[in-house]
């Protein structure tokens, strides 16, 4: 039986972005939030694992009080209870601060936990920097981005695709994975797994005392990074024009834009070298 | 005498694409360094390594720390923190950059937990103050909004870059620079995440629905034969074709191919638009496509106007000057 | 009184508006369009308790309060009116009156079936001269044995095509010897229970409604729910109930074609913008919200008293006709702020403007709700 825990986070729904231009803050508590899309792989990950070799998951996040909603969320997805990690003194953590009051829930409320799962990356900041770094944090292995996890004993394989390599890495208990969005399909909620998870479940609510998190040692869980504002990505567009004839065209219009557009498709694209 | 400033850029170069971005933050790591009077330093490890140093070097590096070992040999996130942690504690560079490729964006977070400092994730945009505080352009909320990050308290500063954004300096062969080849450390980690096996990847099956790059075509194609040739451009991008309606209608493509309020609604970061009006039920389906080239011979076509890149041209003509182009051009 | 939803209600939503949108937005109009009754989505949310919503735990339901039920059928009809359709009639008229009259022995041997959505069922009171005058059913049930001897013919009913299990109400003589109604618990399979082909609706046509026959079909006694001459009343308190259901379902139309106007009236560009900076437009969107919000409160007020265990007849009936006239309204709105396109069955609002139309008919038109509405307002005693 294995102790699985996995870091899920309310985001803002995305039709709604109400944030603060003077702070450059968003005003959370004004929009809906919801889990964030790939902490329910991480989930499903867990309840699938969970399913082929018994476990216990704890859901864990750390946010506004309302983010026990997502708790309960998971909860009526199948997990067996939840962490809240709740203070206004974490609010507007970075990563870093993040995944230091992350670690040390863990290693207070699961001491014993073998594996940790994240989502790849949020959809509202989208650092995809928390997974790893709660690696470091509870100083354990971790694998990004996987589309398969295999155990056996206390050993796991993770099957993954980066950078266009197909891998497989091996790790030992305990250890961290960010499950990849391609695999992994999330279930739905049923409503009877809802009326269940408002129906005495199990959440415990923590906060940055509880996880000896005192304003004396701010300087070692605080922020290291900070949002000096926000601001919407112009939407004009160039509307750049190409005229002439189609094969001049073609050659000016790669010329501009191959680098671009190699990037987006991972493949080289270049002119031939001049001599 | 005060400590020579220093911008690092860490060599990820395990393929082309890879090195593409680490040579991209070489010629940004040159901008920048220019402002606040620094030196451009890129970090190589791994084994038989000299290609790398000579390119970084001829693209803009003034000193290269090299660690050369056949323990290197493939990539390994926690040897490199190992390694990284060492040079950057001894050596204290005010900026690194790393490239935002999957292996940079998991191994840039460890590293930064690691030198307890910050980090912005996936940068679009880099810039520098003469105080040498550099601000971070990210995206977030998919793409719709960019947010400013700084480090004030914390050193280095430490930012992954997205590939794409910044454009390399030509090489300069004749460029010099300071090489330090330094001993493999001793007592580097047994990696606790172990590689069992690894190969390079066929490309990954998609749906139109979440392509990265759609090829679409409408009426102006002018007829089945020249429809076809667009599935060509698509597979060179790797992407997918997409139709309008009237295409569909007149048997060129397969309904599963239609764009718009009555087919799908397609989100690609790449468009291409051939010989398309631009009706609303059509470009209904095109909510979020990042980057619009359109090809039609009425500059006034409403495709024409929304599009990021306009080709005033004859759409099959253009596009079989454009697969020819690009088949010169891509390499693996 | 609370007007904000809470938690749970947030999360019901949400759960129910994902579903949708994830499995019957891609195929509401198709389904609608080849009238098919999309058994593999039903199959996906037997699973997830779409069809035990108020069943109790202890039956296999999700025991859901009132306004969390209703939430649910909105979100259904919000993209698809036939399934939201196809789940009110199940749990609000169905399955309810098994919650409120059936026995012990009944509840065991159904409850579960129906809460698990492994049986569908019907509520099948309607027949060819007995619409909106219930009580002129023709059916007859005549006792013989330890059976009744059902023969008749049901018309309209909803899941009539796929129902595993339907409430048929039929006359039975008492000892008195007067005609009163009943209501049967007929299975699929009983011998003389025979399905009609499937009516070609105006709307909802993705949900299976048929005529049903009964040819010397032999109920058991024990098939009897409640008590011989029962009919009535089950029928008035099982049809207050439905009204909520129906109530929510409206609703859901009308937001549904509320949120598609409000898209298109800001894409569709005409005199070199968009029309949505039209005041006309502006004032027809304007009117489309308000009512719907104000629908939405009259039909979780009905639902808010039906758990507090108050008397709800009325403002069921309420929110019943005022939703069902909201969601005409709006639709036809949504249709005209769609210009030619709305009339095209490539839009959404179309369909939403054929389903519309039926919520002021079944489950009692609204000229019968005004009567009921009217008949409680002037039952009360003056002071
Ligand atoms: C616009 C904007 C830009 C930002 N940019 C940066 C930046 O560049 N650098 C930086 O350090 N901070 C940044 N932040 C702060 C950052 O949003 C927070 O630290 C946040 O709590 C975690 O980052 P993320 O959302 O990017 O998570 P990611 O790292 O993308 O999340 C990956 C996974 O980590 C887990 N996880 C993340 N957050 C939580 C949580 N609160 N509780 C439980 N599990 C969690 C989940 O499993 C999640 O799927 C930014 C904030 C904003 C609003
Ligand atoms: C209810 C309804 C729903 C609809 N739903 C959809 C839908 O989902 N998707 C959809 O696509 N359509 C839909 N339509 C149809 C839509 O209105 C347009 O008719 C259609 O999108 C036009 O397709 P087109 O751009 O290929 O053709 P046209 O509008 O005929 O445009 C052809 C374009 O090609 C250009 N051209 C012609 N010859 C050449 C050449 N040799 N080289 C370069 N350019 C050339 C022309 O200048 C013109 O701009 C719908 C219509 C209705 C009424
Ligand atoms: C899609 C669909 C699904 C249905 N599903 C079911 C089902 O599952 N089970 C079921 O039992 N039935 C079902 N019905 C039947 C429905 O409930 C009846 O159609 C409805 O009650 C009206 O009856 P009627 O059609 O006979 O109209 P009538 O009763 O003939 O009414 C015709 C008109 O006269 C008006 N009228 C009648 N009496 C009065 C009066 N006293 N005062 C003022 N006006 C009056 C009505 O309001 C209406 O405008 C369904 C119908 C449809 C269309």
């Amino acid at each position: 039986m294995f102790n699985i825990v996995v870091c899920i986070k309310q985001v803002p729904m995305v039709t709604e972005l109400p944030w603060d231009e003077k702070t450059g803050t968003l005003k959370r508590e004004a929009a809906a939030g919801m889990m964030n899309p790939a902490c329910k792989h991480a989930i499903e990950a867990a309840l699938q694992l969970r399913e082929l070799y018994g476990a216990s998951i704890t859901v864990m996040t750390m946010g506004p009080p309302s983010a026990e909603e997502v708790l309960r969320e998971a909860i009526a997805m199948g997990a067996n209870r939840g962490v809240l990690i709740c203070d206004r003194l974490l609010a507007g953590s970075d990563t870093y601060a993040t995944s230091f009051a992350l670690g040390r829930a863990v290693k207070k409320e699961i001491p014993d936990h073998d594996l940790i799962l994240c989502g790849a990356y949020t959809s509202d900041s989208e650092t995809a920097q928390v997974g790893p770094q709660l690696a470091e944090e509870l100083n354990i292995p971790a694998a990004a981005y996987a589309e398969h996890i295999d155990i056996s004993g206390r050993t796991m394989r993770v099957r993954r695709l980066v950078d266009n390599f197909r891998e497989t890495l091996e790790m030992d208990f305990p250890a961290l994975v960010t499950v990849s969005m391609e695999r992994y399909k999330p279930r739905y909620v049923s409503f009877a797994g809802l009326s269940r998870s408002f129906d005495g479940a199990d959440i415990r609510e923590l906060n940055a005392q509880d996880l000896g998190m005192m304003s004396a040692d701010l300087d070692a869980c605080g922020s290291r990074t900070r949002v000096r504002r926000v601001f919407i990505r112009k939407t004009a567009k160039e509307n750049v024009r190409i005229t002439g004839a189609a094969a001049v065209a073609a050659a000016e219009f790669l010329d501009r834009y191959q680098r671009s557009i190699s990037a987006v498709i991972g493949r080289a694209i270049e002119a031939k070298k001049q001599i | 005498m005060t400590k020579q400033k220093s911008i690092w850029v860490f060599g990820d170069y395990r393929n082309y694409f890879q090195n593409r971005v680490t040579l991209q933050l070489l010629s940004k790591a040159v901008d920048l360094a220019g402002v606040i009077g620094a030196e451009v330093c890129a970090v190589v490890v791994g084994h038989n390594i000299e290609e790398w140093i000579m390119e970084y070097t001829a693209h803009g590096a003034d000193r290269i720390l090299s660690i050369d070992h056949p323990s290197l040999t493939s990539y390994s996130t926690e040897h490199y923190l190992a390694l990284m942690q060492q040079l950057v504690t001894q050596r204290d560079p005010d900026i690194i950059l790393i490239g935002a490729t999957d292996f940079g964006r998991e191994f840039a977070p460890r590293l930064a937990k690691r030198l307890q400092t910050g980090l912005s994730a996936d940068c679009v945009g880099l810039d520098i103050t003469p105080e040498g505080l550099l601000i971070q352009t990210a995206p977030s909320f998919g793409g719709n909004m960019l947010a400013e990050i700084v480090t004030e308290m914390h050193r280095p500063q430490m930012a992954t870059v997205r590939p794409g954004i910044f454009k390399e300096i030509p090489h300069d062969y004749e460029r010099t620079a300071i090489v330090e080849r330094l001993p493999l450390p001793s007592g580097l980690p047994v990696p606790r995440a172990r590689v069992i096996e690894y190969e390079r990847a066929v490309q990954r099956e998609h749906t139109i629905e979440n392509a990265t790059v759609i090829v679409c075509g409408g009426r102006g194609m002018g007829n089945k034969n020249n429809f076809k040739r667009l599935s060509e451009l698509a597979g060179l991008l790797g992407g997918d074709v997409g139709a309008t309606r009237p295409v569909v209608y007149a048997g060129w493509a397969g309904h599963n191919a239609l764009v718009g309020q009555a087919g799908k609604h397609i989100k690609p970061k790449i468009l291409f638009s051939f010989g398309i009006s631009g009706a609303i039920q059509h470009t209904a389906g095109l909510g979020e496509a990042n980057f619009i080239v359109a090809v039609n011979k009425n500059p006034q076509a409403t495709m024409m106007k929304m599009a990021d890149v306009a080709v005033t041209a004859d759409a099959g003509d253009f596009l079989n000057n454009l697969i020819r182009e690009l088949k010169k051009r891509i390499r693996d | 009184m609370q007007f904000n939803p809470c938690m749970k209600h947030k999360l019901i939503r949400a759960s129910a508006r994902h579903f949708a949108e994830t499995e019957l937005a891609p195929i509401a109009a198709e389904i609608d369009q080849h009238r098919i009754f999309p058994r593999d989505v039903i199959a996906r949310m037997r699973q997830l308790n779409y069809f035990g919503l108020q069943v109790p735990a202890h039956y296999g339901g999700a025991a859901l309060d009132s306004i969390s039920a209703a939430i649910v059928v909105e979100e259904l009809s919000r993209v698809c009116a036939a399934i939201g359709l196809c789940v009110t009639v199940h749990n609000g008229v169905a399955v309810y009156p098994f919650l409120q009259f059936a026995d012990d022995r009944q509840k065991e041997k159904y409850l579960f079936r129906l809460a698990s959505g492994e049986d569908i069922g019907a509520f099948s009171l309607t027949e060819a001269n007995a619409g909106s005058d219930a009580g002129s059913v023709e059916t007859t049930a005549v006792r013989n044995g330890g059976s009744y001897i059902l023969n008749g013919t049901k018309i309209f009913v909803t899941n009539g095509g796929v129902c595993n299990i339907a409430l048929i109400f039929a006359l039975t003589s008492l000892p008195d010897a007067k005609l009163q109604s009943s209501v049967f618990i007929v299975e699929d399979g009983f011998e003389g229970f025979l399905r009609g082909e499937l009516e070609d609706l105006c709307g909802m046509r993705a949900n299976p409604v048929s005529s049903l026959f009964f040819e010397d079909c032999r109920v058991p006694e024990e098939n009897l729910l409640g008590k011989p001459g029962d009919g009535m009343k089950i029928g008035l308190s099982t049809l207050d109930n439905g009204r909520i259901g129906v109530a929510a379902q409206a609703l859901g139309i009308a937001q549904g074609a509320m949120e598609a106007s409000v898209k298109y009236a800001r894409e569709r560009q005409q005199f070199k913008k968009p029309i949505a900076s039209q005041q006309t437009i502006q004032n027809y969107i304007a009117d489309m919200a308000t009512e719907t919000m104000a629908a939405r409160l009259m039909l979780y007020r009905a639902c808010e008293l039906k758990d507090a265990g108050a008397p709800f007849g009325c403002e069921a009936s309420m929110a019943k006709l005022y939703c069902s006239s909201v969601a005409s309204k709006v639709t036809s709105l949504a249709v005209q702020i769609h210009g030619g396109y709305g009339y095209s069955k490539e839009y959404d609002v179309e369909r939403y403007f054929r389903d519309a139309k039926v919520t002021e008919i079944y489950e009692g038109t609204s000229e019968i709700q005004r009567m009921v509405i009217a008949r409680s307002i002037l039952s009360q005693p003056i002071l």
